[in-house]
């Protein structure tokens, strides 16, 4: 019969209490799991996309819109730019690959794509992020390839035709583009990317869809000039500062590097969310600390007197101090492995929404060095909130606590 | 076995514990007999290390234990001496079994390997073989005080101090437990000292010692 299972019996024999305690203790663990993992998995994975392209190329303007319009299909893209340019860019030493892109359009929320059909070829490494689920790739203009998110939102599948609004924004007021409608001939499978909640096209369809005559004495428009951006593969990822400095002096374009401009959003005004939501996290693991203190301070005055009868038995100050201090530990140690259940339970779901909505897959809670880093300052809270109860016993009067009725 | 000679221990302001002179041999059976508030528990404690002296020695098995530091008297204590007390306190959140075996947990009297069979043979030996596993919550007082006895003798000890053992008892049962505790004291030749303010209980102990007048008041 040891210490632990001495220590054990006693956080059994008070049940409610100690389950209440381990809880606040596990909503700690889990606000802290929780927020550690989504923040460095939703890095890795913006990382991972921004890595796959050494430079986007839009027009004037803030180069963290540019990627996240180009890459991630989140913003608003910035404008367009010469195809004159673009094509310039491409012929540079060091460039590998061009691929323009043309946006303009949305159907059902999710952005039309226009682009080059090399573009669906694209490997990084050993993924190949437009593989098809189904279907094949466009042939001619007015051919679209979805994302697999997309095919599981809208209902279209292949063979399907719809047709594009314009604008980024959903709702009344946009133009349909009713007279040119898509057919849907592929589909693309599920990535957990962007492309998983985008439509691809050929870049000829945007033109098309986007030409106009003259109107009210404006000069007739030539959208076949211009492209939105344009994703640029380098021989090296060793040239990206320097193509993207020679880029943005020689031409009238903005280039930018993705995982630059990513790790930057990051650092600004993600890294302050995220330590916002650590110190609550660490707050309430604080006072679940202090729970643990009262619930075992309060435990320690009930059982003076069998920590008495221990002292009488032989038991040793040290023992009854460590038995205390057993306590402390076994009810931090549940709360961080519920916590760290509640956590996990926390990003599955959250990854789940997000893999629908955004396209990202959230992986389940990992134990990262951050993550150890935070398990260990828990447990060390909880075992510094044991030593006051256990000093408590410690000091035991063994002939008062027997004699007190 | 224990010897007090000249032990005081200040209780308050004027109050003091005085014992010239007490001598139990190895083997005694010994009542510790007087009213209530004469000094006969103050007397139990300081014999078995609970309180310290203030002035005297007081020996037991041979060592004089207010020379013992705090650790070694917890040893000590662990190894020579079994208790039982009046209100039996026993450990609520374990068993019959458990309370016995956390006698032998904090003393290396017995090897560990031997634990279960020696607290299941002196729980069979005090008729409790059929509620090992019960907590002390599902007992009845005698059967508690039963694994008290059990618990206090597990260990092998050479001193048994027993305070008011029967005083929670109903007079059926407290002669059952006195004849138990006896007859165990007999066969593990273990010395008894027995505190009581029942002159009846008193008396089925061979040795007596008067307790009357420990206490004394208005002392400086």
């Amino acid at each position: 019969m040891s210490l632990w299972h001495i220590a054990w019996s006693y956080l059994w024999n008070r049940k409610l209490t100690t389950v209440m305690t381990v809880l606040s203790v596990a909503l700690g663990v889990a606000l802290i799991s929780a927020v550690l993992t989504l923040r460095e998995e939703t890095q890795k994975r913006f990382e991972e996309e921004a890595q796959a392209f050494d430079l986007v190329v839009g027009a004037k303007g803030n180069a963290l819109q540019l990627v996240l319009s180009t890459v991630y299909f989140l913003d608003s893209p910035v404008g367009n730019v010469a195809r004159a340019d673009i094509e310039k860019i491409a012929k540079l030493e060091d460039v590998d690959a061009v691929f323009p892109i043309g946006m303009g359009d949305t159907y059902k929320g999710y952005r039309i794509v226009g682009t080059v059909r090399e573009l669906m070829d694209f490997k990084w490494g050993e993924r190949r992020p437009y593989a098809l689920a189904e279907g094949r790739y466009w042939e001619k203009p007015f051919e679209a390839v979805i994302g697999a998110g997309v095919a599981q939102d809208t209902g279209l599948k292949v063979g399907s035709t719809f047709t594009g609004m314009h604008g980024f924004v959903q709702g009344g007021g946009a133009e349909d583009h009713a007279e040119k409608p898509y057919k849907v001939v592929g589909v693309i499978a599920l990535s957990g990317t962007p492309n998983d909640r985008a439509i691809f096209c050929d870049i000829q369809s945007v033109w098309d869809v986007h030409e106009h005559g003259a109107e009210n004495g404006e000069p007739e428009a030539h959208p076949s000039d211009e492209v939105t951006a344009a994703l640029v593969r380098l021989a090296t990822p060793a040239q990206r500062p320097v193509l993207r400095k020679k880029i943005n002096s020689e031409y009238n374009v903005t280039a930018a590097v993705p995982v630059l401009e990513i790790q930057k959003l990051y650092d600004q005004f993600l890294g302050m969310a995220k330590a916002v939501l650590l110190a609550i996290g660490y707050l309430v693991v604080v006072i679940s600390s202090l729970s643990i203190l009262i619930g075992l301070y309060m435990a320690i005055l009930q059982r003076r007197r069998d920590l008495a009868i221990m002292r009488a038995l032989g038991a040793t100050r040290g023992e009854i101090f460590g038995a205390v201090l057993i306590e402390a530990f076994w009810v931090t140690l549940l709360g961080l492995v519920a916590g760290w259940a509640l956590g996990a339970l926390t990003c599955k779901l959250l990854g789940l929404y997000l893999a629908t909505k955004l396209g990202f897959h959230i992986a389940a809670v990992s134990l990262s060095a951050d993550l150890i880093t935070a398990y260990s300052a828990v447990l060390l809270m909880g075992m510094i909130a044991g030593i006051l109860p256990a000093w408590q016993a410690y000091r035991t009067d063994i002939a008062r606590d027997l004699a007190e009725p | 076995m224990v010897l007090l000679e000249n032990v005081q221990r200040k209780l308050g302001p004027g109050v003091a514990f005085a014992c010239d002179r007490f001598h139990a041999p190895e083997g005694a059976r010994m009542a510790l007999w007087g009213p209530s508030g004469c000094g006969k528990s103050t007397m139990l404690n300081l014999i078995s290390g609970l309180l310290r002296p203030h002035a005297g020695v007081i020996r037991v098995d041979g060592q004089e234990i207010q020379k013992l530091s705090e650790s070694a008297l917890d040893a000590f204590r662990g190894e020579r001496y079994g208790f039982i007390f009046q209100t039996f306190n026993l450990l609520a959140p374990f068993s019959a079994m458990k309370n016995v075996l956390i006698g032998m947990r904090f003393s290396d009297v017995i090897p560990e390997k031997e634990w279960k069979e020696r607290a299941k043979a002196m729980l069979e030996r005090v008729d409790l073989g059929h509620r090992l596993h019960a907590k002390p919550a599902t007992l009845s007082v005698g059967e508690r005080q039963r694994v008290a006895i059990a618990r206090a003798l597990v260990n092998r000890p050479r001193l048994i101090v027993a305070d008011e053992p029967t005083g929670s008892l109903d007079p059926k049962t407290a002669n059952a437990v006195m004849t138990l505790l006896l007859e165990l004291c007999a066969e593990e030749k273990v010395t008894l000292l027995l505190v009581t303010h029942d002159r009846g209980i008193a008396d089925r102990l061979p040795d007596l010692f008067d307790c009357s007048g420990l206490v004394k008041e208005g002392t400086s």
